[in-house]
């Protein structure tokens, strides 16, 4: 005659411990997420920076103008995007440029003509504001030397290049 | 897994009547709740913010060009270092009038230091990517000479030299971009 097996009935584990770990865990990742910016919300390319070596120095978010290029994921066609990332400088260079509301995203895709004229205006509303091309690796460098060229026309000579710590 | 359940039920005691209530409480011991929903919810919300949590910040690379200036500045060839990069992506280097030759990006830093400590602050490092040049090795380029810039200074400071670094962002010719197609 086979053994009966003995059903285990209120069988407990002690799960405080993992319980502990698990909200040390999640608080931490709470507290560093960072969420998408509206701009980054409403993008339709993902860019691939370049790598360069470990630099002390980070992306400030604050009084910056941002020079995005990249590439469009389902047409894949190349282009500039403007963002100005203060909202009151938006604001007010939108109104200097008589945007309609339809123009007044938070990220615009500009030609180069538009891109002079609200660099212009940046340099105007905010002369502290600093400058970032922020492209992809895949690029051209045409679309880069394009970008630097209107920031020198516009007196704007010192300005950064995004890139992304080398793994 | 069922959480035990014995803290749940009522004790007998309570169940007899008002007469008891005034009764001292017993301390509950071995009381137990059922964490399973609890822990369930948390495991969801860790996971996703571990997804979603993105720990590269980018980074910046200083650049700064000079002001658009009319005249040119006139420099002597002989202490020119050009560094090409051509449309593949490969990387040409002359030096004054020389013709290109290529030069491997791994090669690319002892080259520049030894350059630099030849001519000390004399040399002037003149770059010139192909308009069809990938963004992404140009960046590793203007990467690689911040690196040896590095080298140099320290080296140039043991010998009490202060460096002036002589860098400029230099548009290709037409005829420069056939010719480097030539190599």
């Amino acid at each position: 005659m086979p053994k009966i097996k003995k059903k285990r009935l209120g069988f407990v584990i002690d799960m405080t411990p993992m319980v502990d770990v698990t909200f040390l865990l999640l608080t931490f990742f709470m507290f560093t997420a960072k969420f998408k910016t509206e701009a980054e919300a409403e993008q339709k390319f993902v860019i691939k920076r370049p790598y360069a070596s470990a630099d002390t120095s980070k992306l400030p978010d604050k009084d910056i103008a941002i020079i995005k290029v990249g590439i469009d994921t389902l047409t894949g066609d190349t282009s500039y995007y403007y963002t100005i990332v203060n909202e009151l400088q938006r604001r007010q260079v939108y109104d200097n440029l008589n945007f309609t509301p339809e123009q007044r995203k938070p990220q615009l895709k500009v030609g180069l003509d538009l891109l002079d004229q609200l660099i212009m205006q940046t340099r105007i509303t905010g002369p502290r504001t600093r400058f970032a091309i922020d492209g992809d690796r895949r690029i051209r460098y045409k679309w880069v030397e394009d970008a630097i060229d209107v920031l020198r026309k516009n007196n704007a000579t010192a300005f950064n290049f995004v890139t992304e710590k080398r793994q | 897994m069922a959480g035990g359940g014995g803290g749940l039920e009522l004790p007998e005691r309570q169940r007899r009547g008002k007469k008891h209530s005034k009764r001292k409480k017993k301390k509950r011991l071995g009381f137990r709740i059922d964490m399973t929903p609890m822990v369930d919810i948390v495991f969801l919300l860790l996971t996703f913010f571990m997804y979603t949590t993105t720990m590269v910040t980018p980074q910046v690379m200083e650049i700064s060009v000079p002001k658009e200036v009319e005249e040119n500045v006139e420099v002597n060839q002989a202490n020119l270092f050009t560094l090409y990069v051509r449309g593949d992506g490969k990387l040409f280097f002359s030096m004054g009038t020389d013709e290109p030759q290529p030069l491997a990006l791994s090669d690319l830093r002892s080259k520049a230091v030894e350059l630099n400590l030849l001519r000390k602050n004399k040399l002037i490092t003149a770059f010139k990517p192909s308009p069809d040049a990938p963004y992404g090795v140009v960046v590793q380029v203007l990467d690689i000479l911040n690196q040896a810039e590095a080298e140099i200074i320290r080296q140039l400071q043991a010998e009490g030299i202060k460096r002036e670094r002589k860098f400029a962002f230099v548009k290709l010719s037409p005829e420069e971009v056939e010719k480097l197609k030539g190599l």
